[in-house]
């Protein structure tokens, strides 16, 4: 054999009494870097090696307590502050309700942390490259024997006199393990390039598969194909094949309201005037006549406008006819038109109609004024 | 048949060696499987394709295959799903709880239990997920920001039963893996078979049985345990308030979560019992899994069984007591009602039964206890199926009333379960230990120094 | 190391007597100043009072029916907080004769006023209720006078078929336990509210008795030892499963507080939430929130580590706490049903007599049992194993 390094001497014992005798005796010789190895935890053995107590509370408690309180913010955020609901009539935090998701994650987060730590962290594991791995020492140790191992980077150590040492405790057996050999893994190597290749090929074919093809496939698509129709597609369901259909007969535009007397020349009844001719209602009346109705009708209902002689002239509103309507019936001209006059009813608002029909009464009195409108007017 | 208190009873039988003990626990894993293995395998197989079958048309067709109608909207789905996670109590308990109060008979049982708790807990959480109708959005359930500024609802029982469950099948792995290591590394040293080593290898994460680690092994042992055993009460208390935070009369009550854990418990154990006694006998472990530690199991089932009855009892008296008058109805319904046999199943399965077990003859023969076992599964069963449907069918509103039958489909699903649960089970026991090995090797005669703590008594 | 029998010092008998003196003096005072506030007072005494001596009985039978090892050489402790059982039946009879000022179902109008009342008569009637009273404190009296009978004769036979005898007692006694311990809650302590009803009350007051009853008998343990009365043999390692067990049960009393709370609290149904919501009235709401931390959070905080569970101090001071916390549940559960407290606790120097009078009963029972009998179950076929227990 060639000249290999020296990991440390083992010693193996049959029977618990003679472990926990044989390591108080290589405590007490001053080793530091040694272990026991047994199939089990020997009851009294953390006393034999004076091993301190674990401090993998410590963990659990900081991983823990962060748990509860991850969860309490978690809570408190979502519930209370980023999107609020009043549910079951509780408050936005209503800690009683908190509580089993605290509890749980809390459990989670002590006990996951706790192990991690403690096999990452405090064992260095998973290791399978130890110098004790694969040897007689580990075989028999895993069965039923109890062994001792003193390592040879212990201050103490020396090849010859802690075998020695060993051997005095009247050991089954002693064994000097070494390191070894270091396994050379070369980069190139067919078989590893032909592993890499089939990794590479099974994740982009998986990829591929997944974003390309199982994505489209219901129901894993999120929804992207539904059986409902939209605008411009057809539709096996009824007998024309098409999608889109008119509304039923009789369908009313949403806000629209029936004009009742719609078509009529002379209408046996109108409607009643529902506005009072306040100061803003004639003074909307005035903006809508004067935009609306005075190209044709003039500033003042005269029938004078700027279009007079370009365009068939209306007649004078201030007619002792016209001046006889009732309000309902000029709002009845301005809504279906009359002989040239079209329907002005898609450009002014009911509301404004209304107006426009105070405002044109009031054309009518001003034209037509009482005496007492006079002195009225005088006196002002 | 005098019993001598002033010496402690030995824990395995038989005065195994420690390697015979090895030889003993890790000889399935040696031997090819035979034929009786893969019969059962075929049996438990076919009953998990017949339950697949039922969920692929439930997936198809919708949740209108099953028998849930108005008022019953809860039915099977959730009987089963209950079920299940009470089977999975008495893995933890056996594990974790029995650990924490030393009883070292644990070790013959504690690796069988909790791998089928963990069995269980995978059967239980099909349930929840199947019964939302669309499982493929199950993601849905849990807290992912979105642009909707959408969350969960904190605090639905039906969020906190995620968190439970998802919580309680991580650490009951952990708790699982954890003690498998210096097993998976007894295995390693002593299998010659160069895939098993690497495959040993990896997964013992290289465990060296150095007692420098087993003082840490040992505190994490305690602090899993400790944190198990409120863990696993929480998991169905949170299930009993799935229920219990209602206003369904026969339903809002506030003794379900002690009852329903211990109920838990009760059917747990039960199902424990059914699988050892075979296991037992199948792999030659009367010696490890003796009739002591089924005789400790069968006082459990009895203690939880009249704690079962109590439960029942005080319900009963507080609702006369409560002068509420739904609520005297719900209890007079449930046991004169329509679904008059589906209570008294419960009761004498429960209740009855299980009252044999004050003698010890029954408790210590295995044809006996195998019956009231089954019984018990049974009557647990039928206990959620009474809590659940009965409440339902007819609560409030007399206008409202209904009853509910299962379909073919929810009982395919039913049978699929326990297909799963068996088929898990048996595979098990080919692929790893099912007695912890090193957990027995500390309990056999001989295994502890005999140190003396100076001269004391007299 | 053997065991001697010390007699406990003379002051033990002086410190019971003078207790109970004083609140036997200021207890028939109290009666004439303020009635009601004494009767109150006396329920939740004589409920601490059940507490801990059917909660030792308990004890003594949980060990039996499990086999446990450790608690076999303090388990005469356990028994001579038993010994209260008998006294049970005398102490009761005061409370007997003021049932009206604790029990509006007692008074024939209030009934009659009310249907809900009226649906409760078969059962909230007082013939009923007295005949249950000593029908469940004949039952705990028979049992605490088989298992005490046999333990004794055990310490001169040495009869293994005595502890087999016992054994089947326990598994006999439990359920029993179970039901009359919820019984007694609910004839107590949730008929005070009549209306109002809950089907874990009987496990709430089983938790809480478990606390107080393990209290005790950790407070008498630790002093005991401490002082040398108990056997040399016994180390801190015999305390960590007190501790242990303590620990545990704070948090099954969490549990199932939780519990009630949380159910009601989210179903919101106004006939069973007014109780809570009479425990919020102006300084009960301190209570409230004062009950959680005094028996869950600062038991929790201080029993937590592996190494407290063991530490004689801390284990003192938390059964103490645990105790005065037991009183507390029960002041809790109880007073504020009072009529003129209602709006609001105020204090009054009636609330302190009573449980001064229940402790000096306490102390000179166990003293008294102290006297006759040894203080380690000489006899008993397990000491051997339970003495050799360590950790």
């Amino acid at each position: 054999m060639t000249n290999k390094k020296i990991f440390g001497v083992t010693a193996l014992f049959n029977d618990p009494n003679a472990i926990i005798a044989a390591a108080s005796k290589v405590d007490s010789a001053g080793f530091s870097k040694w272990d026991v190895n047994s199939p089990y935890p020997i009851h009294g053995i953390n006393k034999a090696m004076k091993m301190k107590p674990s401090k993998l509370g410590i963990i659990t408690l900081i991983f823990g307590l962060s748990g509860t309180v991850l969860a309490l913010i978690l809570m408190w955020w979502t519930m209370s502050i980023d999107y609020p609901m009043v549910i079951g009539g509780k408050p936005y935090f209503s800690l009683p309700a908190f509580i089993p998701v605290t509890f749980e994650v809390t459990v989670i987060m002590a006990t996951v942390s706790t192990v991690i730590a403690m096999f990452a962290f405090f064992f260095g594991l998973p290791r399978n490259t130890h110098a004790l791995h694969d040897t007689d020492y580990m075989k028999k140790v895993s069965r039923d024997h109890y062994g001792i191992v003193i390592e040879a980077i212990d201050p103490k150590f020396d090849e010859r006199t802690t075998l020695e040492f060993l051997k005095s405790l009247k050991p089954i057996s002693t064994e000097i393990i070494y390191y070894p050999e270091k396994e050379e893994y070369p980069m190139f190597e067919p078989r590893f390039l032909g592993f890499l290749f089939g990794i590479a090929v099974v994740v982009s074919l998986g990829t591929y598969l997944m974003l390309n093809k199982l994505m489209y496939i219901e129901p894993f698509d999120w929804m992207d194909n539904q059986a409902k129709i939209i605008p411009q597609t057809g539709s096996e369901f009824f007998a024309d094949g098409r999608g889109m259909r008119l509304p039923v007969d009789g369908t009313v535009a949403r806000g629209f309201i029936l004009y009742p007397f719609e078509g009529q020349t002379n209408p046996t009844e109108v409607l009643s005037n529902p506005n009072f001719p306040t100061k803003e209602n004639l003074e909307l009346g005035q903006r809508k006549y004067l935009t609306y109705c005075s190209p044709c009708h003039g500033n003042f209902g005269d029938g004078d406008s700027r279009l007079a002689g370009q365009f068939p002239n209306p007649p004078t509103l201030h007619s002792e006819r016209a001046r006889n309507f009732q309000d309902g019936m000029i709002y009845h001209i301005i809504t279906v038109g009359q002989n040239v006059m079209p329907s002005y009813a898609s450009q002014v608002t009911r509301e404004q109609r209304w107006a426009i029909v105070n405002y044109v009464r009031a054309l009518q009195r001003a034209k037509n004024a009482s005496d007492s409108d006079l002195k009225f007017v005088k006196a002002k | 048949m005098s019993t001598d208190y002033s010496v402690e009873a030995s824990v395995v039988a038989g005065r195994l060696s420690l390697a015979e003990i090895e030889e003993l626990i890790a000889k399935p894993l040696d031997t090819k499987p035979d034929k009786k293995f893969f019969i059962a395998l075929t049996i438990s197989g076919s009953a998990v394709l017949i339950g697949a079958t039922c969920l692929l048309i439930t997936f198809l067709f919708g949740i209108g295959m099953w028998g849930n109608n108005q008022p019953v909207g809860w039915a099977l789905d959730i009987v089963n799903f209950v079920f299940w996670i009470g089977i999975g109590h008495a893995g933890t308990l056996i594990s974790a709880i029995l650990f924490l109060l030393r009883q070292r008979w644990r070790t013959g049982i504690a690796r069988f239990a909790e791998a089928m708790t963990i069995f269980a807990v995978m059967c239980a959480g099909i349930f929840p997920i199947i019964h939302t109708g669309r499982p493929w959005l199950a993601g849905y359930l849990l807290p992912y920001p979105n642009q909707h500024n959408l969350w969960i609802n904190f605090t639905s029982p039906l969020i906190w039963d995620v968190f439970a469950v998802s919580v309680y099948f991580t650490v009951s792995l952990i708790f699982w893996y954890t003690g498998l290591i210096p097993d998976l590394a007894i295995l390693r040293d002593r299998t010659s078979s160069k895939i098993k080593k690497t495959i040993y290898s990896i997964f013992s994460l290289g465990w060296r049985h150095s007692s420098r680690h087993w003082v840490h092994y040992e505190k994490a042992y305690v602090i899993l345990a400790g944190f198990a055993t409120p863990l696993v009460l929480s998991v169905h208390t949170i299930v009993s308030f799935d229920f219990a935070v209602s206003i369904m009369p026969g339903w809002h009550t506030t003794i379900f979560p002690p009852y329903f854990v211990a109920g838990a418990i009760f059917s747990g154990f039960a199902m424990v019992v059914t699988v050892l006694v075979f296991v037992r006998k199948i792999f030659d472990l009367q010696n490890i899994i003796t009739v002591n530690h089924l005789e400790k199991m069968n006082k459990v089932i009895l203690a939880t069984s009249m704690m079962v009855g109590y439960a029942y009892g005080m319900e009963f008296f507080i609702s006369w007591y409560s002068g509420v008058q739904v609520e005297q109805f719900v209890f007079i319904n449930r046991m004169f009602g329509p679904y008059i046999w589906a209570y008294w199943i419960m009761v004498s399965c429960n209740v009855l039964f299980p009252q044999l077990f004050w003698f010890r003859k029954i408790r210590r023969s295995i044809p006996a206890m195998m019956i009231i076992v089954l019984l018990v599964n049974v009557g647990m069963w039928f206990e959620r199926f009474v809590i659940v449907v009965t409440s339902l069918h007819r609560d409030f509103l007399p206008s409202s009333w209904g009853m509910y039958a299962p379909t073919l489909y929810d009982a395919g699903i039913l049978l699929g379960s326990f297909g799963l649960f068996f088929t898990l089970v048996i595979l098990f026991t080919k692929a790893l230990p099912v007695v912890s090995i090193s957990e027995i090797k500390a309990v056999a005669d001989g295994a502890r120094p005999t140190h003396h703590r100076g001269e004391h008594h007299d | 190391m053997t065991y001697q029998k010390k007699d406990l010092p003379s002051s033990i008998s002086k410190i019971g007597m003078a207790l109970l003196a004083f609140g036997l003096v200021f207890g028939v005072v109290a009666f004439f100043v303020d009635h009601s506030r004494a009767v109150f007072n006396y329920l939740i005494a004589f409920t601490f009072m059940i507490s801990i001596g059917v909660g030792a009985l308990f004890l003594i039978a949980l060990e039996y029916i499990v086999g446990a090892d450790w608690s076999v050489p303090i388990r005469r402790v356990v028994e001579f907080f038993a010994a209260i059982i008998p006294l049970l039946a005398i102490l009761v009879i005061p409370l007997l004769f003021n049932m009206g000022e604790l029990f509006h179902w007692s008074h024939a109008e209030a009934v009659a006023d009310d249907k809900i009342l009226q649906g409760k008569a078969p059962y909230l009637n007082v013939p009923f209720f007295i005949i249950r009273v000593f029908v469940l404190i004949g039952l705990w009296s028979l049992f605490y006078f088989f298992f005490i009978r046999n333990s004794k004769k055990q310490d001169s036979s040495k009869d293994q078929k005595l502890t087999t005898i016992n054994i089947r007692l326990s598994a006999a006694f439990i359920p029993i336990f179970a039901i009359t311990i919820s019984v007694s809650a609910i004839d107590w302590l949730m008929s005070v509210e009549p209306h109002w009803f809950s089907t874990i009350f009987g496990v709430y007051f089983f938790s809480g008795t478990v606390i107080a009853a393990l209290a005790a008998v950790t407070l008498a343990t630790v002093l005991l030892k401490e002082h040398g009365y108990l056997h040399p043999a016994m180390t801190n390692d015999h305390l960590f499963s007190l501790g242990a067990l303590l620990f545990a049960f704070v948090n099954f009393w969490g549990y199932i507080a939780f519990s009630q709370y949380m159910l009601i609290w989210y179903a919101d149904l106004p006939e069973e939430t007014f109780w809570f919501m009479q425990k919020w009235e102006g300084s009960w709401a301190i209570f409230s929130i004062g009950l959680i931390i005094i028996q869950f959070l600062v038991p929790y905080i201080v029993l937590v580590s592996q190494p407290a569970k063991m530490d004689p101090k801390k284990l003192k001071f938390i059964s103490v706490w645990l105790l005065f916390a037991h009183f507390f549940d029960l002041f809790w559960l109880v007073m504020p049903e009072m009529e003129q407290l209602s709006g609001g606790y105020s204090f009054s120097w009636i609330d302190l007599v009573f449980p001064i009078a229940a402790v000096g009963i306490i102390i000179l029972v166990f003293n008294m049992k102290a006297k006759k009998e040894n203080l380690i179950p000489i006899g008993d076929p397990k000491l051997h194993r339970g003495l050799d227990f360590h950790l």
